[in-house]
Parts: structure tokens; sequence; C-alpha cells
């Protein structure tokens, strides 16, 4: 603690930036954010950095190189407290769907043979596969609200709400039509809460992004599917768009 | 050893770095490495249906995300030829302007306004230039506004999709748009005056090739289906890879391109160039008020060329509301069957050129290729990392590469994202040469080319070196007499040319070069040998060396110095042992 307010460091590693982004997005709430934290590291946002001791480090993005690893590790070792914070540090993002044949065989196609010197390219994985989590807060990218929420929970000391609903469950608060119901290949009922079912209010079937909920019941959503007249290879894909390296087993064991 | 090194680079979006490697008195290399690791979205892309597509080849750029939806729904709508309407096509320049007027304001007022200030973030700026970090951020959050109103959120919405939009907003959204601009002007004026006014630095400065979009029908704007270069020469959507040339290097994930052998710049500073004088309104005004001849090759006005198109922006949103409220009729979404073809979509994202292109085969995506705009502008930022690295070194005033290097890259607001965050400078040891003229010998047998006048004292420096190399028994050495010889050369081996070069070292000081960097470096072109550019052609150029020695005297005479020779005897020793 300093001046008792919590240090906290934010880290970028393999993705679209976007959950760092959201962060400076909370454009009314930014001076705020900075004034009531002691921001060490943010180095999309600042050029005076301090990798030092961290009570709370947030992590955005998938491990893909060697040298993403070792940067994890050492978060690791300084932070009280590593948060996965967006789809990419919490399932893998869309980029972790390859299994490893996959992953070496595409890798070939876009950068032929070339060797790499700065740094060795891993396969895509969630930052939960070398080092302890010890919250996660999915979404591509994360929601403002949920963001804002987890941070004040965290500058009080208080643990971070959790959030164990799928889409389908705010989709119904707002009252939309469900699209399963019009034949539409929608993920809502897999899929982690907390873009306040934004897809289906605009009539757009959910696509998943946030990643899977706890306990999404795949084989449910399977059969109603098939039911809705799409094919079983289509209804598989398209579940693993998101899903990341966690739910990809259960998925081809469909 | 002297490496200036930015393991990270800040106050870009993305994970990146960039090293300055510095042997005496010259700049040897300057590297942009992007340790943002492969995402292989491309390769993720393929094998699914196009409305997949349009939701997951966003997901590379957070900040592009409008940028790059809006060119793959331009690639898609061109292969599956769905034509939609007007009001479609407004609604989408609407939302896309919310982008530009995001980003730009968050790169001029919170990015790279504390470098011209002197602070190292917005927040500290934020103390003392309250007033500036203020409209930097309301300009932001309105931008975001406006995506968040077209798109459901503002990074990676869903709503606009092949074909139009899930929903269109509200009439009372739109209004409030339209009156929340015209509210802006006077700030967007504040805007302008303040980024157009600026003291940017002069170094670095030198002639540069422009791309962008073209809009078409003489207009200003951030699509077309046309390749727009300075030089006036325009390419269809099509003919893409003509100008992009892309190809893979060690040090990086992200992908260069150069075209006719050149590195080119994309983005605001390139529009403005290359369409600046298309401008109407108070943004026209402005621009034949501040655009100068600078601002055709210094890299640090892409923050004026920003303001510029942010009051563009500002000024162009009202028409475009008026435009979609006359058309109240048109439907959201029309229907469209999946077909199969290839299609190209071009938009202008903020950061420069955005090009995606797909073959539909079987109602899947076939083929995907995706250029994105800091991959074309990688190459410019090395090339201009280099001239300011060396012109500071020149000048005496090593101690401020690092910071300006660090200003140059961010100036280009790099998306590293799409493909890097970081500055390190190497000084390397006086045998840095021997290592590097060792490890490129054991690979392949070089050719030896030497350049030189023999009757002027240390210039022979490079015609004796080839000549003791020839009595050593070293196949294949040359000197600049034998130049057709060396044209003729189809074999994929290093050419290295050995020559007398004023670095303004000590006399027998020896430094390898790779010609690429002398070429692109004007501070350094000047001091090595001018005749090796018409004598090769592109393959060779990235294959071939300058091995430099540092001359005492050049004047007549057949006599060589003796640090001169005693260079000479170390480069044979050296390749002989």
């Amino acid at each position: 603690m300093n001046n008792g307010k919590p240090k906290i460091g934010i880290y970028e590693l393999t993705g679209c930036a976007g959950d760092a982004l959201l962060i400076v997005d909370c454009e009314m709430e930014l001076l705020d954010i900075f004034t009531a934290a002691d921001i060490q590291s943010f180095a999309m946002a600042k050029s005076d950095n301090i990798d030092g001791e961290l009570d709370v480090a947030l992590v955005e993005g998938s491990v893909t190189t060697e040298k993403e690893i070792s940067e994890l590790k050492d978060i690791r070792e300084r932070a009280k407290i590593v948060v996965a914070f967006g789809n990419c540090a919490a399932h893998g993002g869309i980029q972790a769907r390859f299994d490893d044949k996959e992953w070496q065989e595409n890798l070939k196609k876009v950068y032929g043979n070339q060797k790499f010197t700065h740094t060795k390219p891993v396969r895509s994985k969630p930052i939960d596969e070398f080092v302890k989590v010890d919250f996660y807060l999915p979404g591509c990218p994360v929601s403002k609200e949920q963001f804002l929420h987890f941070l004040t929970r965290m500058l009080k000391g208080n643990p971070p709400e959790h959030y164990p609903t799928p889409v389908c469950v705010t989709c119904k608060y707002n009252e939309n039509d469900c699209l399963l119901n019009n034949g539409k290949l929608c993920l809502g009922p897999l899929t982690a809460d907390g873009c306040g079912s934004v897809c289906p209010n605009h009539n757009i079937p959910c696509f998943g992004c946030w990643g899977p909920v706890e306990n999404a019941n795949a084989i449910a959503e399977l059969h109603l599917l098939k039911e809705k007249g799409f094919s079983v290879e289509e209804i598989k894909k398209r579940m693993a768009n998101f899903a990341g390296t966690k739910l990809a087993d259960a998925i081809k064991q469909l | 050893m002297k490496t200036i090194s930015i393991d990270h680079l800040t106050r870009v979006e993305g994970n990146g770095g960039i090293t300055a490697t510095i042997d005496g008195k010259t700049v040897t290399e300057v590297k942009f490495n992007v340790f943002e690791g492969p995402r292989l979205i491309e390769r993720l892309t393929v094998g699914r249906t196009p409305e997949e597509d349009v939701s997951l080849a966003p997901r590379i750029c957070a900040i592009c995300s409008v940028s790059h939806k809006n060119a793959v729904l331009r690639a898609m709508e061109d292969a599956l030829d769905v034509n939609v309407s007007k009001k479609i096509i407004y609604s989408r320049e609407l939302m896309h302007m919310g982008e530009m007027i995001e980003s730009h304001s968050l790169h001029t007022f919170l990015l790279a306004l504390p470098d011209f200030l002197g602070y190292p973030n917005a927040i500290a700026m934020a103390g003392d230039f309250e007033f500036e970090a203020k409209i930097g951020l309301e300009m932001k959050n309105y931008g975001n506004h406006i995506m968040k109103v077209y798109n459901g959120r503002w990074i990676h919405g869903e709503n606009a999709v092949i074909g139009g939009f899930g929903q269109l907003p509200t009439k009372e959204d739109l209004t409030w748009i339209k009156s929340r601009a015209l509210q802006f002007m006077p700030f967007v004026n504040k805007t302008v005056a303040l980024f157009c006014g600026l003291d940017y630095p002069d170094i670095p400065e030198d002639d540069t090739l422009y791309v962008c979009c073209e809009p078409g029908n003489n207009e200003y704007g951030f699509w077309g289906d046309e390749i727009l270069l300075s030089t006036g020469e325009k390419y269809s959507k099509y003919d893409y890879p003509k100008v992009t040339n892309e190809y893979t290097v060690s040090h990086s994930f992200c992908k260069r391109s150069r075209y006719n052998g050149r590195p080119f710049s994309v983005g605001a500073l390139a529009r403005v160039n290359n369409l600046g004088d298309r401008l109407e309104g108070q943004a026209g005004e402005m621009y034949r008020k501040y655009f100068n001849d600078r601002w055709k090759k210094n890299p640090l006005f892409h923050a004026a060329a920003q303001a510029l198109e942010i009051m563009y922006c500002f000024e162009r949103i009202p028409q475009l509301v008026d435009l979609i409220l006359a058309d109240r009729e048109e439907p959201a979404l029309i229907p469209y069957t999946t077909k199969e073809g290839t299609g190209t979509g071009l938009v202008e994202a903020p950061r420069g050129t955005l090009i995606h292109h797909y073959a539909i085969k079987n109602g899947l995506v076939d083929h995907s290729d995706i250029i994105t705009p800091t991959a074309m502008n990688a190459e410019e930022i090395e090339r201009y990392c280099h001239i300011a690295a060396q012109k500071l070194l020149d000048e005496g005033k090593e101690d401020e590469i690092r910071a300006r290097m660090d200003i140059v890259v961010r100036a280009f607001d790099p998306c590293i994202s799409c493909s890097a965050h970081s500055v390190e400078i190497e000084r390397v040891p006086e045998t840095a040469w021997k290592d590097r003229l060792l490890e490129l010998s054991a690979k392949k047998a070089p050719f030896f080319v030497g350049v030189g006048t023999e009757d002027r004292s240390d210039d022979r420096a490079g015609l004796e070196l080839a000549a003791r190399l020839k009595e050593m028994g070293i196949a294949d050495v040359y000197t600049e007499k034998d130049i057709d010889s060396i044209r003729s050369i189809q074999e994929q081996r290093p050419i290295i040319f050995l020559d007398a070069v004023n670095m303004g070292e000590s006399p027998g000081k020896i430094t390898l070069i790779p010609v690429d960097h002398v070429l692109r470096n004007v501070n350094n072109s000047h001091k090595f040998t001018p005749f090796i550019v018409g004598a090769l052609n592109g393959a060779q150029i990235k294959n071939s060396y300058v091995l430099g020695i540092q001359p005492g005297t050049t004047d007549f005479g057949t006599e060589m110095s003796s640090s001169v020779k005693e260079a000479v005897q170390k480069v044979v020793s050296a390749l002989t042992n």
C-alpha cells in the first residue's frame, strides 16, 4: 500500500488490447481511477512504469510466446492478486482454437519457414495454464460496468462480485424475443453474462464472445439447435470460436 | 557495446519494442520488434461462414474494431454481390467517424501531447493542462458513443452485419449525435490550432511515399475502391498485392510491405498529403492555413493531420445525420444468399489503409488475407528511427536518441495488436564487423566487390583489399569495373562491397552495414558510395553489405596510411583464418 492506495499493474500479453483500451475508455472515471489507485504500470497509458511489488495485477491477452511466459511468471511473483482480464487471458481467446498440430500447420502457412530471432512463438493458451489466477473477469472486451464494480471492491479490499449466469438471464430481463425460438443459432445459454445481452437486443444472435458460462450445458444446446435444423458440425464450430482451450475437448466429444 | 533499447514501447496500443545498434559513429541497424505473439487470425477465419468471419476478423484490434468491421463487410458484400442502400453506407460512414474521432483524440491529446509538453503521461499532464486533457476525453467519449449507438458497444460491437444492421438507431439518437457535433465546434477549432501550431522538431525529416484509399468524386473520405499513391499512381483494390508486396522478417511477428522496393507511409498524414486539397469547409480553410512542405517529410506531423481529420469528421457528421434521416423508409437489413466469389474491402482505419480480402467457396471462407496499417508502416518506423538516431549521433546528441525514437514510433500511432511496447540502443564493440562478416561467410560464400580509386591514397583501401583476398585464393572477388558481372549474379549469396567510407571516425575503423540501411537513411547514404544503388536489383540489395574502412587521407598518392593498411590486414586475417 502506498499512502493507503493499492498498487495496480495493467499488463498486455497477446490480444487486441481491447481490455486495456476499455480502461482508457472510462473517460469520465479515468482521472478518478488514477487518483484512487496507485497505477504502477500501464504501458498503453503511461511511460513512467515501475515493475515492482503489486497488490493487483490485471493481465490481458493470452500467452503466445516464450517471452510472455517469463513475463507472466514475473508478474505472478510480484503481485498479491492476479486477475485474468478479458476472454483471451481467461480462456485463450479466438487464437486458442487450434490444437498443437493445427497450430503448427497454420503458423507455417502464415510465416513460411521464417525463423524468429526475437522470441519463440508458442500455441496460444490462457494464463492459468502457467500461473495461479485469483479472479476471472471475462469479456470481449470486459464490460465497463463489471470492471468498475470490480475495481471499486478491490480498492476497498473486498472480493469481487461473482457472475454465474448466462446471457439468457439478462436477455429475459430486457424482454427480447427469444432468437432460438426464431430459429437463429444463438449461443446465449452457453455464454457468460456481462454484455447486457447486447447482440440479442439488436436482433443479432449471441456469438459467445464472453466465453463459456460455468456449468454450461453444451449437450442440451446441441440437441436444441439440431432440432432447429443446424448441422452438428456447424454448431460445434460456432461453439468453438470463443471457447478457447477450456471447452475445446468437451466440444470435440459432443 | 551500446544498445539503445526501449523494451516496452509505451502509450501505443499493443506489445512491441525498437532497437538501435551503434558502431562508433554509425547507426548500423534499427529494428522494430513486435513481441505481440502470432494469433494467426487469417487462418482462424478459414472454414468459417462469412457471417462468423464478420465477427471474428475485427477481433484483430480493439481500437480499430469498427474499421475492421467495415473492411470485412465491404469485402464480403463484394464477394457475395450484396448491394446495400445509400442509407446503410451513410450509417456505416457515421459509425466510422465515431472511431476516427475516438482514436484520433486519444492519440493526439492523451498519447502524443504529453511528449510535446514534456510529461510522462496524460494524467500527469492533466494537472497543468486540465482543459486539453478534458477536451480529449470528452471527444473520445463522444466518438465511443457514436460507435455504441450504431454497433451495440464501442469495442467489438456486432450490430453491423452483411446486408446492413441488426437494428438502426432511433431519430432521437441521431439528432443527439448531430446537435452534440455542432456544440463541439469551438473545441474542435482549438484542437486544430493547438496541434497544427505545435513546434515539431525537424529530426527526422526525409522524402516519403504516401499511400491511402482513393475515395473517388474528388472527395475526402475513409474508403474507396482504388489505392492512391503520392506519386499520382492508382491501383484497383484487386491489385493491392502490387502495392503491398508482403514479406516476413525474423525480428517481428508483424509482416512488412514495400512498393517498388520502397517503404511507404499510411495514416492521417498520408491522407492529408494525398487528399488534403479536397477538404472543404473549415477543415479546408485550416488545411490551406497550416499545410506546408514539412508535412510531406516529417512523421511528427501525424498529430497535426489527425487534428485536421477530427475537424473534417465533426463537419461531416451533421450532414450524414441529415442524409440518414431523409431516407427513413429504407430497411435496416436486406436479404442475400451465400454464393461463391472473391471480394476485397479497402478502408482507411485511423492509422492507415486496411485491406481485407476473402474467397468464398461452398458457403465457407476458403482463403483470407488481411493487411493492417501498422504492418505497412513498420518499415517506415524503422527508417525514420534510423534517420533520427544517425542525425542525433552526428550532432553529438546521443543521449537524446532514445527519447526521440520513442516519439517517432508513437507519431505513427502504431496499433501493435495489429500484428507491438519498447526502444533499445546497442553500441557494439570495435570487432562487431568481424563476427558479422564470419557469420555471413559461414552460411554462403559471399561475392566481394572492391570499390575505390587507385591513385588517391586511402581511397584505394577497397581495391587493395580485393586484390589481397584474390591473392589468398578466395573465389569470386571483383572490382567495381566488373559491374556487369555483378549485375548478372543470379545466385542468392551475399554481396559485400569493400570501400573506404568517411564515417567521421579515426582512420582504420571498420564497419559492416547492410546496403539496405545505407539506402534508406539520407544521413548515411551521402557517406557510402552511391554507385551501388543503380547496379543491383531488389533481391540483391536485401542481401548486400558494405564493409567500410575509415580513410585517413584521400589526397593524390599511391601509398595508404599505416592505420588503413592495418585495417586491410585485419579483414584479410579474419577471412583467411
